[in-house]
Formats: C-alpha cells, sequence, structure tokens
C-alpha cells in the first residue's frame, strides 16, 4: 500500500515522472491528440487549434510570471512583434514559414529583453506599470509606423513553403499538426529548462532574489534571459497566430490579450508547465461551452432570450472566480490533490 | 474539501457533454434554411450593434410567421461575439462546419475581414455591417456583400457637398476627418484626401483616442487647421462628444459637422443634447419611418409590445441587410438550385433595382462589383429630428 512518494536516489528526485501510472497517462494523452483529428470537425479542430496556440503563448507567459516572479502586462504586444514580423517577412521578402516563425520568435525575444531590462529596478506592481508601458508602446508603434507595418489596417499574411512558392491556404486540420507540434516541443524545452542552472536560477529570484545574488546568480543577466526566454515562445505563438489566421490586425493584441493570458496561467497554476496547458484548455473551452448552453437554453423561456448572452458573461467571471477560492493554486494542483486522492488512498498523508 | 473537487470535474464533464450533444445538425433539401449570424450585444459596439442584431432575427421571425421563403422556413442561427475577433472565428466555424449554414450575417470590420480568407475557401456568402471598401476587393473578399454605401463613397458624398455649400457661401472648404483610431475609423480617409486633392479641398485627418472624455486638444487642432467642415467617421458616443466639446468651443456655429452612417442615428442627437442641432449626415438607410420599408418592421414591433421609435434606425438596417440575404436565397429556390454558395452568390449578383420601400435606393449587385448601393441622402438634424435636406447623392469610387 503507498501512502506517497519517496526518492532514494538523485536520478529517481530528477525524473520526470516517477511512476509508471504517470508514464501511461502520458502514453494516452499523446495517443489521443494524435487520433482526435481524425475524428473531429473543423469546429473542433478550431477549438484544439486556439487551445494549443493560446498553451504556448501561457508557457511563454508563465516562464516569466510563474517561474521567474516577473509579472508582465506586455503579453499582448510582444505577440504582436511575433506576429508582424512574421507577417511582414512573408509579404515583403516571399520568406517561408519555416523561417518566419522562428524569425517571429527571436524578434520578440531580443524586443522582450529590451524591455525587461528595467526589471532590475522594478518589482511587482512597478513592474507591472513598466511592461504595461511596453503594452502601450509597442501598439503605438505599430499602428503609427505606416511605412512598415501599414498603421491600423490589417496584413494579410503568406503561407509559403520555399521561397518563390505559392501562397499555401492550410486546412484546419494540417494547421493542427504545425500548432500541436509546436506546442509540444515548447513543452518539452521548457520543462527542461527547470532541470538546468538556469532554470534553477529563475527560480531562485522568484523566491527572494537577495539570497539568490548572495548565492552567485547573476541577477540582470538571468532577469533579462528570463524575459527573453519567455518572449520567445509569447513571439511564437504570436507567428502562429498570423499565418494560421493569415491576417494580421492590432486589434488582436490589446491589453485585454495581456490580461487573458495572465488570467490563463492563473488559473492553470503559476510555475507549473502543464498548469498552463491546463489553464488553455479551460479558458477557451467555458466560454465556448457556455455559449452551447446559451444556444441551446435560446426559445426555451423566450422572454429570457435577450439576457442570455450577459448571463453567459456573468456565468464566465463567476466560474473564474469560484476557481480561483477553491482553489488558488489552480487546475494543476486541483489535478494533482485528485490524483493524490486515488493513488494513496486510503492512507493519505 | 475533496467532494468539492469531484463536483467540479462532475460539472467540466456534465458541460462537456453538453458540448458534444450541440453538435451534429446538417441541412436537409426540405427542413429550415440555415443562416449564421453574430452580433455585438454585450461588446463596445453594442450601442448600434444590438438593435440592429435584434433587427436580423426581427426580419426572420416576421418572415416565418408569414410563410417563410417558398413555403420553408429560415433557422437563423445566431449569438452574441462581444466584438471578439477569436470568438467570431469560433461562432463562425461552428456554424459553418456543425451547422451547415448557407450564408451569414455578421457585424463589425475586424471580424469581417479577419474571416475574409475563410469565407471565400467556404465559399459562403458574407453580408455584414461593414462598408470598408477593402471588403469590396473582389479578388480576395469574394464572397462579401456590401448592402450599404462603403465609408469611401459616402467621404465622397460628404465632399461633394461640402464642395457646393462652400461655392454657395463663397468660402474656401477646408476639411477635416475626425475617425475612430481603428480599420473602420481609417477606412475612407485615403479616398477622401484622393478626391480632395483633386477638387482643391484642403483636407487632414485627426485619430479620436479610444475612450477619451475630451476631445478639445483636437478639436483645437481642427480650429489651427482652420477647418469649416468637420467630418465624423466613428460611432454615436464619441462622436457626440465631439459635437458637445465643440459647443462649448463656439465652433459649431462656424463649423459643419457631418457625420457617416454609424454616427448619423437617433443615440447620436439624443446624447449630444442639442450640440447635434444643425449637424449633418450622410444616410444611406433612411431615419424617416413613413416610408414603405419601415411598415413591416414597425407593425412587427408594435405586435411584440415594442416600437419602432425605440429601436431606432439601425433596426430597419439589419432588418433589410436580413431582407437582403434572404432575397439572394429565394431567387436560388426560384430558379430551381441548390443552396450552395456559388448559387447564392450567383443570385445575388443577379439582383437589380431591389426595392427596399425606400428605406435605402434600390439595391443591385453584379459580378465584378459587390457594393449593393451607392445612393445616401444628406440629412440634418432639424429640431432633433433627422430630415433629408437632399435628394440621393451618388458616389462609386474604383477599388484599388
Amino acid at each position: 500500500m503507498e501512502s506517497g512518494i519517496f526518492h532514494s536516489t538523485y536520478q529517481k528526485d530528477m525524473a520526470l515522472r516517477h511512476t509508471p501510472i504517470e508514464k501511461l497517462r502520458l502514453a494516452l494523452v499523446i495517443l489521443f491528440v494524435l487520433i482526435f483529428p481524425f475524428f473531429a470537425d473543423n469546429y473542433l479542430l478550431t477549438l484544439a487549434n486556439t487551445i494549443g496556440v493560446v498553451a504556448i503563448g501561457a508557457i511563454g507567459l508563465n516562464i516569466l510570471t510563474g517561474f521567474t516572479g516577473q509579472i508582465s502586462l506586455g503579453q499582448g504586444a510582444f505577440m504582436a512583434v511575433g506576429a508582424y514580423t512574421a507577417a511582414l517577412m512573408s509579404i515583403h521578402w516571399g520568406a517561408p514559414m519555416w523561417l518566419t516563425i522562428p524569425a517571429g520568435a527571436i524578434a520578440t525575444a531580443i524586443i522582450g529583453a529590451i524591455f525587461g531590462i528595467p526589471s532590475l529596478r522594478l518589482k511587482g506592481l512597478y513592474l507591472a506599470i513598466a511592461t504595461l508601458a511596453a503594452q502601450e508602446v509597442i501598439i503605438w508603434v505599430i499602428t503609427h509606423w505606416d511605412a512598415v507595418t501599414g498603421g491600423v489596417d490589417a496584413l494579410n499574411t503568406k503561407n509559403y513553403l520555399w521561397f518563390g512558392g505559392s501562397n499555401h491556404y492550410f486546412s484546419e486540420f494540417q494547421f493542427y499538426w504545425i500548432i500541436m507540434g509546436l506546442a509540444a516541443l515548447t513543452t518539452m524545452v521548457t520543462v527542461n529548462i527547470f532541470r538546468t542552472r538556469i532554470g534553477r536560477a529563475f527560480i531562485a529570484i522568484r523566491d527572494q532574489d537577495i539570497a539568490a545574488e548572495v548565492m552567485g546568480i547573476d541577477l540582470f543577466k538571468y532577469k533579462v534571459m528570463a524575459f527573453a526566454t519567455s518572449s520567445f515562445f509569447v513571439g511564437m505563438a504570436g507567428a502562429l497566430i498570423a499565418h494560421w489566421r493569415q491576417i494580421v490586425t492590432w486589434e488582436r493584441f490589446t491589453i485585454e490579450v495581456s490580461i487573458f493570458y495572465l488570467a490563463v496561467v492563473i488559473i492553470g497554476g503559476l510555475g507549473s508547465v502543464s498548469g498552463s496547458i491546463y489553464g488553455a484548455i479551460f479558458m477557451v473551452l467555458l466560454p465556448a461551452i457556455l455559449n452551447n448552453i446559451g444556444r441551446s437554453l435560446t426559445g426555451v423561456i423566450p422572454a429570457m432570450d435577450v439576457l442570455i448572452p450577459f448571463i453567459q458573461q456573468m456565468v464566465f467571471g463567476l466560474v473564474i472566480i469560484l476557481f480561483l477560492i477553491l482553489e488558488p493554486e489552480g487546475i494543476a494542483k486541483m489535478w494533482k490533490n485528485v490524483r493524490d486522492y486515488f493513488r494513496l488512498w486510503p492512507f493519505s498523508y | 474539501m475533496k467532494k468539492q473537487y469531484f463536483l467540479i470535474i462532475g460539472l467540466i464533464l456534465a458541460l462537456s457533454l453538453v458540448l458534444v450533444a450541440c453538435g451534429g445538425g446538417g441541412g436537409g433539401a426540405e427542413g429550415p434554411i440555415k443562416i449564421g449570424a453574430i452580433y455585438d450585444m454585450t461588446g463596445p459596439t453594442a450601442d448600434v450593434g444590438a438593435p440592429y442584431g435584434r433587427g436580423e432575427q426581427g426580419y426572420v421571425d416576421w418572415l416565418n410567421a408569414n410563410g417563410g421563403v417558398n413555403g420553408r422556413k429560415i433557422e437563423l442561427i445566431g449569438q452574441d461575439y462581444a466584438y471578439k475577433v477569436d470568438q467570431a472565428e469560433q461562432l463562425y466555424s461552428q456554424y459553418v462546419n456543425q451547422d451547415k449554414v448557407v450564408a451569414f450575417l455578421g457585424w463589425g470590420t475586424g471580424d469581417t475581414e479577419a474571416l475574409r480568407g475563410k469565407i471565400a475557401k467556404d465559399k459562403i456568402p458574407f453580408m455584414s455591417a461593414s462598408y470598408s471598401i477593402n471588403l469590396a476587393k473582389i479578388d480576395e473578399a469574394p464572397y462579401n456583400f456590401l448592402p450599404g454605401v462603403t465609408y469611401s463613397d459616402q467621404m465622397v458624398i460628404a465632399l461633394k457637398w461640402v464642395l457646393e455649400d462652400a461655392k454657395k457661401k463663397g468660402v474656401e472648404p477646408k476639411v477635416v476627418v475626425f475617425h475612430h483610431d481603428s480599420p473602420f475609423g481609417q477606412s475612407p480617409v485615403p479616398d477622401g484626401k484622393k478626391f480632395a486633392d483633386e477638387n482643391g479641398i484642403g483636407y487632414t485627418d485627426i485619430a479620436m483616442p479610444k475612450g477619451a472624455t475630451d476631445l478639445t486638444p483636437q478639436l483645437t487642432q481642427a480650429q489651427d487647421f482652420g477647418a469649416n467642415y468637420v467630418v465624423i467617421q466613428n460611432v454615436s458616443s464619441p462622436a457626440a462628444l465631439l459635437l458637445k466639446n465643440a459647443k462649448s468651443l463656439g465652433m459649431t456655429d462656424q463649423t459643419q459637422f457631418i457625420c457617416l452612417n454609424w454616427c448619423a442615428d437617433e443615440l447620436f442627437v439624443k446624447l449630444a443634447e442639442g450640440a447635434a442641432e444643425g449637424a449633418l449626415g450622410v444616410m444611406p438607410f433612411t431615419s424617416d419611418f413613413s416610408v414603405p420599408g419601415a411598415k413591416d418592421p414597425a407593425e412587427y414591433l408594435k405586435s411584440k409590445g415594442k416600437s419602432l421609435d425605440d429601436e431606432g434606425l439601425h433596426y430597419v438596417q439589419g432588418w433589410w441587410t436580413a431582407a437582403t440575404m434572404v432575397e439572394g436565397i429565394k431567387r436560388t429556390l426560384d430558379a430551381k438550385k441548390d443552396l450552395s454558395g456559388e448559387n447564392i452568390k450567383a443570385s445575388l449578383e443577379a439582383i437589380q433595382n431591389f426595392s427596399t420601400g425606400d428605406v435605402t435606393a434600390p439595391l443591385g449587385f453584379t459580378p465584378t462589383d459587390h457594393r449593393g448601393n451607392d445612393k445616401a441622402k444628406i440629412h440634418q438634424v432639424q429640431n432633433g429630428v433627422w430630415t433629408p435636406i437632399t435628394d440621393y447623392m451618388q458616389s462609386r469610387i474604383p477599388v484599388q
């Protein structure tokens, strides 16, 4: 009878998965992701792709906010940098997607690192305001630098497979593989970052920055590095949106997006990679489910029809608040509790 | 504590079942004809979006009560998307792929532009309340139809009026365009500049910052430019604010303010509280509810215990937009053809001189131009009521 997991070697302590059940569960998830698109219609694929993109962006934000403890309100603008870089490269240079997506990510990493510099002297709310400035400044530049970004007008991204190729239209099914592939890569890279010195330095900074500095961690270097790493994935999510939707406008990357992503990582679980994925699933599916419930209720009480959209919005807010009250550490913690309850039954500590 | 987790998980599972159960569907050959729609009922443009959406719903309800289209009912599947592009994409995808709608009624510029590639790929005839000339580019948006006059053409109509008026008054026309800082607001600015340059009108544009509570600095800028005409491309609430600020600056006496269609409505007059008196509006959809085309919506609303005066002209606008789409469907059925996107598109493109009972000038589309209307009357706020002061004025500039 189990009553907990106890590590007796360093190898076991470092392992990502500790029990055979965890391995089986991972295998089942991978199997599901591989089989799902063959049975799903385009609507479900649209939802799955949205979840994939949100998961990549949320993992990126979680590196910064959840793991390094640096709050960011500039998420939307950083995504815009990735999206515009990818879109402009494809439009002006005919650059293929396998080049524009990494380029978008790298460009965002550079911009993110620059806006991360003030984080050396600013903490908490002050940093929140500094990143809020990043959000506003970047969007202002995008909407006013007509010569490069086309101003407030939308850009039509081209999907090339090779230089000089023709614009390729991807179905939701085809894009599913691109998004899920990159989401899997993002997950693997991020999980492993936190098994290295760099990742541990990030966590040390979050837990107590002065102690971290005393231990020999160069705060400036690692904080800027956290901004760059985080922005890299955020930019990648932006570049993916540019190619997936084939249209880029600044209206997609407003402050609301930044707040949405903060909600995703908080609800999913700060400082948890899998939490970001749960958060993405939850925050994308909840409005969709509410929409469908609202729809099936339409006409049941005709006098109420007008109110349904408002009720939907209220329920959305209410569910999020309830989640936070019942489990402030997010869905990741909730899932862990359920898991432990079953595994350790009846002798849990 | 533990029990709560199971409760929540059980709840999530139950909700997902509802989601799955709501799938399926599909359009049979004899069942109701499905049209998809998205409305802004709760978002930032809900002030004009909600009555517009209710107009679309009202039309379909009225039509079904009166026998439907050739005996078949129309099922309008629509929901609020709160002006969020992501929501619009999800609802569009659901209605097209799961519900198999044959046509779609949209709303904003941002979401219609974001969807146009998919619309073309899915071959879904689409009419939205955005009259951006970008959506009239036939090679980029072959399935988008515009039942209203494009913002660019509205701008040219306004400038034509300015030319005549300036000649009458013997002044040199100087126009400032105040616009919403977005693709919607910018849309007519370049085409207006082209017309102004060709006709010797002084012309500049000033963006109205989102959420501004005081537009005096922007108005001062316009005064420095020497503006004697101001064209507004924005929705009612900020436009009303602009007029109030202008009145306190004493600008309304020397400067003629002209609204394009999204601020030329009853709400603008109400919110501007007297400052709107004398302002002009380029109105492709009439605010005069004594025309024959407003009779059905007025009677329908009366039967529901509401009144058209409360809903306003955007209700009639939504009503006739839905009616125009249904006309395309009706003609396809009359020709005994399948309700495929291509066939409905072809039927819409064959529409000529479609009467909306004087709500608009007669509408018509061609395979090379999906701008259904190119005429609007200039109205003026007189004693708090929009009153036509010209006959239909026309503009159809080339689409680049």
